[in-house]
């Protein structure tokens, strides 16, 4: 057993209580904010030695000096003199400490006086109630980061029906930008997960959304790993490597020739996908897009009679309507209203099938915008390229980058996505039975003020009630204070990296001392401080950088490609499927087709993802120019002339 | 004499259960009355020495004080004293005796207990036997706790009288005998082991091994005895800061003569004539002049940081202060 480092005390005016004990060390005891330590106590309660698990929240030190004044009355006022002292002033550190947990659990006492001992891995494991789910049988435990102090190194770890569900779900992180904390600790986490969830939990994956840089756009790349974090790897067993099973989603940009992603690099294409929606897809959540002066009960009528009577449908000519329809695209759609509102002209007709022509006027001005705000997602063509919702594959992440694109496309990817997401698990036709989907800059999107929008109402649904599906929400974001309560709230575990003051000083806050503050505002890269379910008190960790290339390291290596020709571009989509695929080929493909042309083409290769990518991508173009073989316009026939005709020959 | 009133410590109560015991009839003193002892009580006087450096008494700059002077000493040894009036038995005063002694030794500039050595702490009841019904066994019970008989004659046959204020001082008297005991004990080990100088709060010549060793240093704060007359007199009391007096020797009756001086700690501007004045005690020496600048200068290095909030802080060093904290916590 390890020395005594310090004893507890208790005076009238800062007694002990059952949940807060005071301490004093020597001066030079590794003991810090943050430290677990282990009371010993001196009498038996019940027949049993009490055993107190704290942490410390707060240090006190001070000398046996009076006022200052008398140290400078000492040295004469020259702070210089006080080094040539012989003997320097009695001086105390004293803490006080957080009860973490005290066995045993009843009678519940104030903390008694005793030996305090520095926490051992074993104690920090029963500090924390760690020991109930590490335990042989129920082994769920996810190794988050180590605590240090002093000597000991111990493991950390999540229960993973407290952070998967169903006990408890969901993840929050909070820290400041730009310190490589948020998006670095959940990639860690992901790792860590991947490698300790347990298998007869059943499978899992993960979805991230990609709002801002290339931060999560190389995570099957290897990243730097440097030895003190192999060590911190090692401790926690899991392997320094990067994902193995990585897709990427982007849509196109708005000319829609190349993909509007970081990872748009010729090399790393081969698992970057296109996410494009046609006019089926969108309509569905048309509500994300228009907001509700778009969207009175007039205008939501006809959206649903658009929807239910319109797209798919064989509408044929009705007196207003002049020819025959069958809208599946955008452009479909425009036609039909273009020939909708020009029958009801001709006729002067008021309204259509109960719907006023300023309503269909209206309808039609908005969702025909929807494929010009959303260019590049949203394809006039109808073409979709979609995730892999019902084949979702164990231990993969899917990513969404989303970074480049306009706010409504964010919205209308985020809000589509974890709609399918949800359907799916409740099917339970996912592909796999647990789903995480990170969020980063949750003020944003789940601001705790401001209006009540899709998005909001999406985040709070699955922090409220995701965990009974699997359906489990990583979230980060730079102030806390500002998220909405219901979504943090929610969040069973919460992770701090370093934190402004002024964040800090919101009453979300109040509940941490102030060194722990202190602390938390000072944090270096690679610490958090924790608080999970079984924690009764927030811990702070160490984790390693992730064995993923970083968004500046990889960009740097895999520069973002610049706008290319159509020709080019075609060639860098087809290539992953066909290397032999060359300029000179695709120009020659192409060479007599509209750019519109071209494009569908392309994707509908890269949906289809051939074998023979060659002959799907020059068979598109047949379907185009017309098969036909020319036919031999009938001869007129020639009038003889009459037989008195003055001018005939 | 000051009586503080103060709740019964546990030493208190556990005397008084067994005096309870023993001597029905007493009376419990509700709060246990802490006397605050006058130190001495001789009365203040004025003697003779003999000069040993040089033939008159003179005052003498101590040579080489500066701000980054170094202290030689490597230990600090005080002791302490509790008197508690915890009963009376139709008025005798039953008193409960604390006496404690360290030795604080200076480790990288910090003070801390003497390893070799344990702190003594001495519980003991001084009870006038003679004014008492018999008590049944000494020491008493199984604490082991040691009574002091305070009413035995003195050398001239007579006992003291039964007026409580009397075998009240007579305690008060054995304590103080208690407690120098201790001193001496603790002081004597530390020279045995011929360790690094040590300050001794208080004089040095009741035990001849210390008086006699040179790795003691006795400081004495209080004055009711000077060893100076007339012209020396004023000599002394107009001693200037950093100021020590010529040498002279002290060989009380009873007790191990050693060289002593007077030393000026501090500015007696706007003071009393005693402010910051200080007797030191050293051993027999070849030179005596060069070891008392020797131990002045050391003496002086002392003097920060302060012993405040002690009242007696412009004679006291900061070692003394911190053995009599530690005493104040154990004892």
């Amino acid at each position: 057993m390890s020395e005594a480092l310090g004893r507890v005390v208790a005076t009238e005016r800062k007694p002990n209580t059952p949940h807060e004990f005071h301490f004093w060390t020597a001066i030079d005891s590794p003991v810090g904010i943050g430290t677990i330590v282990r009371v010993d106590g001196a009498q038996p309660v019940d027949g049993h030695i009490p055993h107190i698990y704290g942490i410390v929240v707060e240090g006190f030190s001070y000398t046996d000096l009076q006022s200052p004044m008398h140290d400078v009355l000492g040295h004469d006022g020259s702070p210089s003199a006080a080094s040539f002292a012989a003997t320097e002033r009695a001086e105390i550190r004293l803490y006080t400490a957080a009860v973490l947990r005290q066995i045993p659990e009843e009678p519940l006492q104030p903390v008694p006086m005793g030996e305090v001992f520095l926490a051992e891995e074993q104690d920090v494991q029963v500090a924390l109630r760690m020991d109930g789910y590490l335990r042989e049988g129920a082994n769920t435990g996810i190794p988050v980061g180590v605590y240090r102090a002093g000597g000991t190194d111990a493991v950390i770890y999540l229960d993973a029906d407290f952070l998967l569900g169903p006990e408890a779900a969901h993840l929050n992180i909070t820290g400041m930008s730009g310190l490589a904390t948020k998006t670095s600790a959940v990639e860690w986490l992901l790792a860590s997960m991947f490698t300790h969830f347990p298998y007869e939990k059943g499978s899992i994956a993960a979805v991230a959304f990609n709002v801002k840089g290339p931060d999560l756009c190389y995570l099957d790349k290897p990243g730097r790993v440097e030895d003190t974090d192999e060590k911190l790897y090692e401790k926690m067993g899991v392997e320094p490597k990067p994902f193995s099973q990585v897709q990427y989603f982007a849509p196109y940009t708005a000319k829609g020739i190349s993909l509007n992603t970081f990872r748009n690099n010729e090399a790393l294409l081969d698992n970057v996908k296109p996410l494009t929606w046609g006019l089926r897809e969108v309509l569905q959540f048309a509500e994300v897009l228009l907001n509700k002066d778009d969207i009175d009960a007039k205008a939501d009528a006809l959206i649903d009679f658009i929807k239910e009577n319109v797209v798919d449908r064989e509408m044929v000519p009705d007196g207003v309507m002049s020819k025959k329809h069958r809208v599946q695209s955008f452009a479909d759609l425009d036609a039909w209203f273009r020939d909708v509102l020009q029958g009801m002209e001709k006729k002067d007709g008021e309204s259509w099938r109960t719907h006023h022509v300023a309503t269909i006027r209206k309808v039609r001005n908005r969702l025909s915008n929807i494929s010009t705000r959303c260019a590049g997602l949203v394809t006039d063509t109808g073409t979709v390229s979609d995730l892999p919702f019902g084949s979702f594959a164990d231990r993969a992440v899917y990513v969404v980058d989303v970074a480049n694109l306009e706010e409504d496309a964010q919205d209308l990817i985020f809000a589509r996505i974890v709609s399918k997401l949800r359907e799916h698990l409740e099917r339970r036709d996912l592909g796999v039975k647990h789903l995480v989907v990170f969020v980063d800059e949750l003020n944003k999107y789940a601001p705790g003020d401001g209006a009540d929008t899709y998005v909001r109402k999406m985040l709070l649904d699955i922090a409220e009630r995701g965990r009974y599906l699997g359906l489990v929400l990583f979230s980060a974001q730079q102030f806390r204070s500002q998220v909405h309560r219901r979504v943090v709230g929610n969040s069973g575990t919460a992770l701090f990296g370093r934190m402004d003051a002024d964040e800090l000083s919101t009453p979300g806050y109040t509940v941490l001392s102030p060194a722990t503050k202190t602390k938390l505002a000072t944090l270096e890269k690679g610490q958090l401080m924790i608080r999970h379910p079984h924690f009764t008190q927030p811990i702070f960790v160490r984790f390693p950088r992730p064995a993923v290339m970083q968004g500046r390291e990889g960009a740097e290596k895999y520069p973002q490609a610049a706008e290319v020709s159509l020709d080019v571009a075609v060639l860098r989509s087809l290539r992953p499927l066909d290397p032999s695929i060359t300029l000179a080929w695709v120009q020659e493909i192409t060479a007599l087709y509209t750019d519109d042309e071209v494009i569908k083409a392309r994707n509908a290769t890269l949906i289809a993802r051939p074998e023979n990518a060659k002959a799907y991508f020059a068979s598109q173009f047949k379907r185009i120019v017309s098969a036909q073989s020319p036919v031999r316009p009938m001869a007129a026939s020639i009038k003889s002339a009459p037989d008195d005709d003055p001018y005939g020959f | 004499m000051q009586l503080i009133n103060s709740g019964p410590d546990h030493a208190s109560r556990t005397a008084l259960k067994l005096l309870m015991q023993r001597l029905p009839g007493i009376s419990e003193i509700n709060t246990s009355v802490e006397v605050d002892s006058p130190g001495t009580f001789d009365q203040p006087q004025l003697r003779s020495a003999q000069i040993v450096e040089g033939s008159v008494m003179r005052a003498r700059k101590v040579p080489g004080v500066s701000r980054d002077m170094k202290s030689g000493f490597g230990a600090f040894l005080d002791g302490a004293q509790k008197v508690r009036l915890i009963a009376r038995h139709e008025g005798v005063p039953l008193v409960l005796g604390t006496t404690s002694a360290v030795v604080r030794v200076r480790v990288n500039r910090r003070l801390t207990t003497w390893g070799h050595q344990p702190p003594k702490v001495d519980f003991r009841l001084y009870l006038p036997l003679k004014y008492l019904p018999p008590l049944a066994d000494l020491p008493l019970g199984e604490t082991g706790l040691m009574v002091v008989d305070t009413s035995k004659a003195d050398a001239n046959g007579d006992y003291p009288s039964p007026h409580p204020q009397v075998l009240l001082d007579r305690a008060i008297r054995a304590i103080d005998q208690q407690r120098e005991t201790l001193e001496d004990q603790i002081a004597e080990a530390w020279c045995a082991r011929n360790e690094a100088p040590l300050f001794v709060d208080g004089g040095i010549n009741r035990s001849a091994v210390v008086a006699s060793s040179g790795c003691a240093v006795g400081v004495i704060k209080s004055h009711r005895t000077l060893y100076v007359e007339d012209d020396a007199l004023k000599i002394v009391l107009n001693l200037g800061v950093n100021e020590r007096s010529s040498v002279f020797k002290v060989s009380p009756r009873a007790r191990n003569s050693v060289l002593s001086c007077y030393l000026r700690q501090r500015s007696p501007e706007g003071h009393d004539p005693l402010w910051g004045l200080v007797r030191v005690e050293m051993s027999e020496c070849a030179n005596p002049s060069d070891r008392a600048d020797e131990i002045s200068r050391w003496i002086l290095a002392e003097k920060n940081p302060l012993a405040l909030p002690d009242g007696r802080w412009d004679k006291m060093s900061y070692g003394v202060r911190d053995c009599e904290e530690f005493l104040r916590a154990i004892s």
